[in-house]
């Protein structure tokens, strides 16, 4: 048992123990906005195909949750599953203990016991919900199951310049452990889908000629980097994990790795019936996509490959360095211990795995800088809970103005990010890859 | 053969392909129950290599040198340039094969053999071609074991094997658990022309594990050996029985390194032999990695 395990069950057990007390806390309150509940799910991907997985309230995704800025919230969640499980809300400036994650002081929800978490989402735009368990080789837990759904925080003043807005969610299905020979293991899927089906068994897109369409775009698989297009046309970014970028700029692919987000508007200007989906053809064929149609046409739908892309951040980023200079900086490295070509690597930061890795230590209202430098061979989204960052160098290379929460650092490159610890309490720094967080790579930021 | 294969996503093939694999496996194994007589010795020091259960990626191609130098081997009989069967010594010569592979789908692979030999007064020549096609099950099928299954059928000259059309058809079962590498090959082998044309199937096993020392070098044993025909084994002596402590190095996705030495222990096995592979995968696709088209 590694150390996330024993938290894990030593909080299902206290959750069990205070199950009486907490039944009457949650009796007493008024009732929740929202009331999530985690169950097994037999998912019907397509026609006769079906994954057993655990999801939000029967559903894959889980509800969209779609609430005002700055208006408090109170969301019960029941789990129905025989595990101790957590939601956490990425992307969210809330306190530690109302997260979801385990290692900043949230509780599990044990086995049968049901959870009330109250916060005041902020900031607004598309971020989401998540099962933050821990998962290790068990590929039919955490993220590899169907525990996610959309949270979008609508803005006080958005002005909403779309005819219509669609929500979408990209996940793998039936992770295993590939084989691979020459380095470690890799997680490899049978299924993807769009949102809940496999491409061409799900109901199409219906869309208008002359429409501009506002696609919300959570990239929710457990460790698969996708790449989208819609075939016939192209997309102009308008947002990276729910936050405006400062050069909206046009796309004929988008790459979206582990836990980022696209808001992307596509003109609707080439009447057909079209596929959005993976550009790669194994992926897409296994399912990743979805059709769209224009209205009055049907047929075929139609794929074309998108011209080769190489993504970068920087087309959609001011190119001159930030002007604000950090108070800190903080040095991270991030590098893969080997344990044989028969299983997963191990992860370190700064030579230590988690939960071994040092505890970084902020000073409120200090601006700090991450400095990010990856010497291993796989690419490695980088999440910072209760926090928005701004990404300010790639490669060496000067940026500026664009504000995430999720970065990927890729192979053998380096990144920097500025933030600003305005949100005291416990928080998490790790990989986005499933199989990355749970061997490793994650510590804790703490405030002074 | 321990086939290196890229980091790359393993997603489902479809029904139809599991089906088609399904009935190659019937087909081959009903070949199989029908074959009678007895198998050819082992293809003799020109490809020693025990095989993994993976195929090359499709749209791929893997080109592997095997050289392999028979330090102490077959030697002439006396007032003669042949050893016994009229066959060229082995002893001191070296063999260089060329094997081109070539990736049809996420299951399926064809293979290309050119067998040639080098030894001092015989000068450099050509000994034959094998094409080996090869099916492996298909990862959504999830076994917890990777198996394949390999048939290869080619020609030898008569000075470099007593049998000259030969048919092999050799399942592949290997499994990675951590730093261990296990794999079995219980390979049958037939002749059809040749000096044991009428001895039915013979049974040359060759087995391998492993143990991954670090990321890049992998060392461990490797056994290769020629019973005799299923009727009837050789007497031990008469057996082929090699022993392989071999080296593999994964420096790369692309490249395949492998190098042992081998010590076979009976009077029909060549005593002492340096072997090494290596291979080159040349991926066709021309995507560049992290691309929208890559599959990295």
């Amino acid at each position: 048992m590694n150390r996330r395990e024993f938290i894990a069950k030593s909080a299902a057990t206290a959750a069990l123990g205070l199950s009486f007390s907490e039944e009457r806390k949650l009796r007493a309150q008024p009732p929740a906005d929202v009331h999530l509940q985690i169950a097994p799910l037999k998912l019907e991907i397509a026609p006769g195909k079906h994954v057993e997985t655990i999801a939000y309230n029967g559903q894959v995704p889980g509800p969209l949750i779609r609430w005002p800025e700055g208006k408090p919230i109170a969301i019960d969640v029941l789990n129905r599953t025989s595990i101790p499980e957590i939601v956490h809300w990425h992307g969210l400036w809330i306190p530690s203990d109302q997260d979801g994650a385990m290692e900043e002081g949230s509780p599990m929800i044990a086995p049968g016991a049901q959870q009330r978490y109250h916060f005041t989402p902020s900031p607004s735009g598309l971020r989401w919900y998540h099962t933050h368990s821990f998962a290790g080789h068990d590929l039919k837990r955490g993220l590899y199951t169907g525990q996610f759904g959309c949270f979008f925080i609508e803005p006080k003043d958005e002005a909403g310049a779309y005819d219509q807005e669609i929500f979408l969610t990209l996940h793998d299905w039936n992770a295993y452990m590939g084989a691979a020979t020459d380095a470690s293991m890799d997680v490899s899927y049978d299924y993807s889908t769009i949102n809940d089906r496999m491409l061409g068994h799900g109901t199409p897109i219906q869309v208008k000629q002359g429409q501009r369409v506002l696609f919300r775009i959570v990239n929710a698989s457990a460790t698969v980097t996708h790449w989208l297009a819609l075939a016939g046309h192209e997309m102009t970014v308008v947002s990276m994990d729910g936050n405006p970028v400062p050069v909206p700029s046009r796309v004929t692919a988008l790459r979206l790795a582990p836990a980022e987000r696209a808001d992307v508007v596509v003109e609707m200007k080439n009447p057909g019936e079209w596929i959005l989906g993976e550009t790669r053809d194994d992926i897409r064929k296994a399912g990743m996509g979805i059709v769209v149609e224009y209205a009055g046409r049907q047929g075929e739908p139609k794929w074309t490959d998108p011209p080769e892309v190489l993504w970068s951040y920087r087309p959609f980023a001011h190119p001159e360095a930030a002007t604000i200079q950090p108070d800190y900086q903080i040095p991270l490295l991030f590098e893969s211990k080997f344990r044989g070509h028969g299983d997963f690597d191990y992860w370190t930061i700064n030579g230590k795995s988690y939960p071994k890795t040092d505890t970084v230590m902020l000073q409120e209202g200090k601006r700090y800088r991450l400095v990010m430098r990856n010497k291993s061979a796989d690419d490695h989204p980088i999440h910072l809970h209760r926090h928005t960052f701004e990404v300010t160098s790639l490669d060496g290379k000067p940026m500026s103005g664009l504000r995430k929460d999720v970065v990927v650092v890729t192979a053998n490159s380096t990144a920097e990010v500025d933030f600003v610890a305005a949100n005291p309490g416990a928080t998490l720094f790790h990989c986005h890859q499933q199989s990355h967080m749970d061997f490793g790579f994650m510590m804790l930021f703490r405030y002074s | 053969m321990t086939a290196i294969v890229p980091r790359r996503l393993q997603f489902a093939r479809d029904r139809q392909q599991s089906r088609n694999t399904v009935c190659l496996l019937v087909f081959t194994a009903a070949i199989i129950g029908g074959l009678c007589g007895r198998a050819a010795h082992a293809q003799d020091n020109y490809e020693i290599q025990v095989y993994g259960s993976d195929t090359v990626a499709p749209k791929t191609t893997m080109l592997e040198l095997h050289s392999n130098f028979t330090a102490d081997g077959s030697k002439p009989l006396p007032g003669s340039k042949y050893a016994v069967d009229r066959l060229y010594p082995t002893n001191h010569a070296e063999h260089e094969t060329v094997e081109i592979t070539q990736g049809i789908n996420n299951w399926s692979e064809v293979g290309f053999y050119i067998f040639t030999s080098a030894r001092d007064g015989d000068g450099w020549q050509w000994v034959g071609d094998h094409i080996r096609p090869r099916v492996r099950v298909p990862d959504s099928w999830h076994w917890p074991l990777g198996v394949s299954l390999s048939t290869e059928f080619g020609y030898q000259r008569r000075q470099f094997s007593t049998d000259t059309w030969t048919w092999e058809i050799r399942p592949i079962v290997d499994k990675t658990i951590g730093r261990w590498y296990f794999a079995v090959n219980p390979a049958l082998e037939r002749s059809f022309h040749g000096q044991t044309v009428n001895q039915g199937v013979g049974f040359s096993p060759s087995a391998k594990f492993s143990f991954d020392f670090n990321k890049y070098i992998s060392g461990g044993l490797e056994y290769y050996a020629d019973y005799g025909s299923l009727h009837g084994f050789y007497a031990f002596h008469d057996q082929q029985q090699q022993f392989f402590p071999a080296v593999d190095l994964n420096v790369s996705p692309n490249w395949e390194i492998n190098f042992g030495v081998g010590v076979g222990p009976t009077s029909a096995t060549d005593h002492l032999i340096v072997k090494g592979i290596l291979g080159r995968r040349f991926d066709w696709t021309h995507h560049r990695a992290g691309s929208s088209g890559s599959t990295q």
